[in-house]
């Protein structure tokens, strides 16, 4: 079969985390798909630190588990090792991580795609085919053109880019890959706004050669959790992880070096993230603080390397031996593979929908570090929403977006399709407003409505968290009518210190209900007066902020506002509210003087959110 | 040609342009008239026969002003344009020589030209729509209006306080936030460090709410009940001052108010007539009965609390205590609850109580008023602090949260605030 005989109603560029659910997402959804890649070996590689989940990150693997993703899934399979994090400091802000097998995580993820019967090309893509508005799917260097009726481009770290360490400089997306320069250039030529930003690794050491009795054992917890509700057998064998500390020596072999980093000497011009910064960019911003923190993660069960997390480094690989073995246990390390930073390009927010597509064409959809974030989690949530975009554009059905008051998904969308970013985009617990609302635990709860209108559930999923929903509610209804101590077993709920266990205990008809979910509807009524206020809060702004002004003649008349604002929204003419909070010079004073005008006018609620504009 | 549009909109019901003499009624050297709104520059550039354009911007002209070919006075007027003014629109003083006659033809002349009466306190009204002053700062103008005395920087030392204090609650939430997200990076547990930036919050929020009590103007205390029950000497215990106290009920027929200071808490106590009389003492009550507003107080007395504050009185909804008053008169009481809780005994012979009534009258603020929100504020760093102890970093969070909300509609335009600036509005002047 000639492939480009055929037309695609998806083509996935980038075998990475973001491609692989963009690729599943579509397919589920019943589209003829492809996924692109330089190399099959490296589908589903775990580019940087061996690890799935942390704070905020673990909630949104799960809430790609509840949109049938297939990252929870693939971490569960293959994990060394399980943390929840922030396990003292409420519910509220739990963070699941595992630690996982990074040969075994990308050979899931090949399988997977394999059993879904995926047809996955090795080649290099060049440029779209075809106009910018609608291009009709993608030219590459050995297989020519492929028609395709969407295109999801996730092709991470590739867009031009350069890996630098110390002095030197070579082109390449990732060690021991190439940089997709063609297709950067045609994406300038077709005059979409690119910037650049950089990022680093660490150096991977041979394990053989730690000392591991000089490191601080950090034991896995026992635990069942698994962040896919499928709640496939989980690996029961765990590996350790370490921690070491870095001292002053460590620092001054740094310093000694620093007029090596290709950062400091200009020779990145992006900007680097600032949550997960280079050991080089630590010792400047903290001079005086000598100790950070750094973790020993082995790489797999069988892999033969350690992975330094919190050491990453582009200074020369001198510089790195000398750093690396300044730390207690690593006297005699040997580095197998240096640390390096790469610097890449990427969209601007502006060119990108809510639905993950660039605005200006029809058919053409983005996601992971090409939206500007960075993080396995992060690029992999948004995979799935451009897949299945795509996927609702080929059957002509409207665009589809998470919101941002129930998930860290919706969140994440918003945050970078309408404010933007000036480093890698990480998420965090505190960019949303429901942080109580938006746990771990009530992810398929959340999700299940959005999932099933997206249309992305397999049925057996579907079924699933039909289950659950209906179990929460039963576990609602036992609630409401037992009694605690003299008082409504919600209210005892909210007690603190009340827990799952004791709960069942005093109240028997529980027992045959699954405890997370149990603990989950606990969770529920223990915030519920939190919950309640964010919601009605979020609620009055997402009314006011999609309030239509276009019906408004002048400005100029309105005197509930005052006059330089008047002149300033004349002008503008802004569409909603929320336009007129971006214009500049405008004051809240203004919008609630607006608003105040608008209820005397009886103006009607424009309602339809989640409708994405042109 | 914006302003000429403006101003013919303005000849309609509602003007644009408010004027008001900014300076005490009677005979002086030189009165000044304030003029305020889009479209000033050009009224008073007409009256004064000025060409158009003249006053733009910082000016000052000299000029006559004239009805009917004959002249009214030569006045100065100085402009101010739009964004640089008290009221933060285009503004004109007029300074014109101090004679009643004169100011009352001028004003005549400026409504008929469309400009209208100004109310009580609406230049400034203006400035806090447009942004120039804030919820405090009007209240901090109100009391120094009222008062006559200096209660605090215009400019508003209350206000840096308050930015100081969003400083102090960023601070906290940062190294809150900080744990939450990276605090797995530093194994030494940070919680320490949290609850040491907690407990200064706390030390600064109990200034904050000193203030604020400072500041705050126009909550009154209303002594009411049946005549003879006590209420002026009540009232002369609290003030330190001298009502007009006799046995021959009925002695205070106009009502005596002071402003006062009860534990830190400004407000103005006000003694009024008897309840349950006729002629003009029914009047004098109905009178009391009309000023009450739901964010006053009022301590009810009577005689070993026998009587029960009238209905209308409940209608209104202020705070209410009962108070059996002359309770070293009848030392067993039969009356121990009313309908506003428990009914508290008062002697101003022996004293009891009076401590009391003094920190009922000086605490629970009330929701509408400054000191409630600062209230409410500080309530909030407690909680989280607790929350913090609790293991509910997420919860505490919230908390911090709403501090900052509240804080930052005290230093906006706080929906809450609301009435506490009418209030303050409402107790200026006219040229105010």
């Amino acid at each position: 079969m000639n492939i480009s005989d055929n037309t695609f109603d998806v083509i996935v560029v980038g075998g990475g985390h973001a491609g692989i659910e963009a690729v599943l997402a579509a397919e589920r959804m019943g589209c003829s798909v492809m996924l692109i890649t330089a190399k099959y070996g490296r589908i589903g590689e775990m580019s940087c630190n061996p690890a799935i989940g942390g704070i905020a990150k673990g909630t949104l693997v799960r809430e790609i588990d509840s949109l049938d993703g297939s990252m929870g899934k693939a971490a569960d399979a293959t994990r060394l090792h399980f943390r929840m994090l922030n396990r003292r400091k409420g519910p509220a802000v739990w963070g699941p991580r595992v630690q996982s097998d990074a040969d075994a995580y990308a050979h899931f993820q090949r399988q997977n795609l394999a059993e879904r019967g995926i047809v996955i090309i090795e080649d290099e893509v060049l440029a779209l085919e075809g106009h910018t508005e609608k291009p009709e799917g993608i030219r590459c260097r050995k297989n020519g053109v492929i028609y395709g009726r969407t295109v999801v481009l996730a092709v991470g770290t590739f867009l031009r880019g350069r890996l630098f360490r110390g002095q030197n400089e070579w082109r390449g997306g990732r060690i021991g890959d190439i940089t997709a320069d063609n297709l950067e250039e045609d994406i300038r030529r077709r005059l979409f706004h690119v910037e650049r930003f950089k990022t680093g690794t660490p150096a991977r050491i041979v394990r053989t050669s730690v000392d591991t009795s000089d490191l601080i054992i950090q034991e896995s917890e026992k635990t069942d959790f698994s962040f896919s509700m499928d709640r496939n057998a989980l690996p029961i064998k765990h590996e350790i992880c370490y921690l070491t500390k870095t001292n002053r020596n460590t620092m001054m072999a740094a310093k000694e070096y620093m007029h090596l980093s290709p950062l400091l000497a200009g020779r990145i011009d992006g900007t680097g993230p600032r949550y997960c910064p280079s050991y080089e960019d630590k010792v400047v911003k903290f001079p005086e603080r000598e100790q950070h923190n750094i973790y020993v993660e082995p790489m797999g069960k069988r892999s033969r390397m350690f992975y330094l997390n919190g050491l990453s480094s582009s200074l020369p690989a001198e510089a790195q031996e000398k750093m690396v073995r300044t730390l207690p246990g690593f006297k005699k390390a040997v580095i197998a593979v240096y640390g390096y930073a790469v610097e890449y390009s990427f969209i601007n927010y502006t060119e990108i929908t809510p639905a993950l597509r660039l605005r200006r064409t029809e058919n053409v959809f983005v996601a992971g570090q090409m939206c500007g974030t960075s993080g396995y989690e992060e690029a992999a949530a948004q995979g799935l929403i451009a897949g299945a975009n795509a996927a609702r554009a080929v059957k002509r059905v409207p665009q589809h977006t998470p919101s941002r008051s129930n998930s860290y998904l919706g969140v994440m969308i918003d945050d970078i399709v309408s404010k933007g970013t000036d480093e890698p985009y990480r998420l965090f617990s505190s960019r949303a407003e429901n942080r109580l609302y938006i746990r771990q635990d009530n992810a398929g709860r959340r999700l299940y409505e959005f999932g099933r209108s997206l249309g992305v559930l397999s049925e057996r999923k579907s079924l699933l968290l039909e289950a659950e929903m209906n179990e929460a509610a039963e576990i609602e209804k036992v609630l409401k009518k037992s009694i605690i101590d003299g008082c409504q077993a919600e209210l005892w709920c909210r007690r603190p210190g009340a827990e799952a266990e004791r709960l069942v205990e005093l109240i028997p008809m529980l027992s045959s209900f699954r405890m997370d979910t149990i603990f989950s509807v606990m969770l529920d009524e223990k915030y519920s007066g939190y919950i309640k206020r964010s919601m009605k809060r979020d609620e009055s702004r997402r009314r006011a902020s999609s309030v239509n002004l276009s019906n408004i003649a002048s400005y100029m008349e309105i005197k509930e506002i005052c006059w330089e604002a008047r002149e300033v929204l004349e002008k503008a003419k802004p569409r909603t509210l929320a336009d007129a909070e971006k214009i500049p010079g405008i004051r809240p004073t203004d919008l609630e003087g607006l608003l105040l005008y608008l209820a005397g006018k009886r103006f009607t609620w424009n309602n339809s959110l989640n409708t994405e504009t042109k | 040609m914006q302003i000429k549009k403006n101003h013919d909109m303005n000849s309609d019901v509602s003007p644009e342009i408010i004027c008001a003499p900014a300076t005490p009624e009677g005979y002086s050297a030189l009165a000044v008239i304030r003029v305020s709104g889009a479209g000033s520059f050009d009224l008073i550039e007409r009256i004064m026969s000025l060409k158009a354009g003249r006053l733009r911007g910082t000016r000052r002209k000299l000029g006559i002003i004239s009805e009917k070919g004959e002249i009214v006075d030569e006045v100065i007027a100085f402009s101010w344009p739009a964004g640089r003014s008290y009221t933060g629109e285009e503004m004109v003083e007029i300074t014109c020589h101090g004679v009643p006659e004169i100011i009352r033809k001028i004003m005549d002349i400026l409504i008929r030209h469309g400009a209208g009466k100004a109310d009580n306190g609406e230049f400034t009204r203006r400035a806090f729509m447009s942004g120039k002053l804030n919820a405090i700062q009007i209240m901090a103008l109100a009391s120094i209006w009222n008062e006559g005395r200096e209660t605090g920087n215009i400019s508003g030392r209350f206000s840096r306080e308050c930015e100081e204090f969003i400083i102090l609650i960023d601070k906290a939430k940062e190294l809150l936030e900080g744990d939450i997200e990276f605090g797995e990076s530093h194994l030494d547990s940070e919680r320490k460090v949290i609850l040491k930036e907690f407990s200064s919050l706390i030390e600064a929020s109990e200034t904050l709410v000193k203030r604020a009590g400072n500041i705050e103007v126009g909550q009154k205390v209303f002594l009411m009940g049946p005549f003879n029950s006590g209420k002026s000497t009540l009232f002369n215990i609290l003030a330190g001052g001298k009502a007009l106290v006799s046995d021959i009920p009925g002695t205070t027929r106009d009502g005596t108010r002071k402003n006062i200071e009860i534990r830190g808490r400004k407000v103005i106590l006000c003694d009024t007539a008897g309840t349950g009389g006729e002629g003009l003492d029914l009047q004098a009550s109905k009178a009391v009965l009309e000023e009450i507003q739901e964010f006053d107080k009022v301590v009810w007395m009577s005689q070993d609390g026998r009587k029960k504050p009238p209905e209308e009185l409940s209608g209104k909804s202020p705070e209410i205590l009962e108070v059996a008053s002359k309770c070293d008169l009848n030392p067993v009481s039969r009356q121990t609850s009313g309908k506003h809780g428990e009914i508290r005994k008062l002697s101003s012979v022996t004293g009891e109580g009076i401590s009391l009534i003094e920190e009922w009258i000086s605490t629970s603020p009330g929701n509408m008023s400054l000191a409630g929100a600062v209230d409410r504020i500080v309530n909030h760093i407690l909680k989280a602090e607790e929350f913090v102890t609790g293991d509910e970093f997420g919860i505490a969070s919230e908390h911090l949260n709403e501090a900052e909300r509240e804080i930052r509609s005290i230093l906006g335009k706080g929906e809450n605030l609301t009435l506490s600036v009418e209030r303050a509005l409402s107790s200026m002047c006219v040229g105010k």
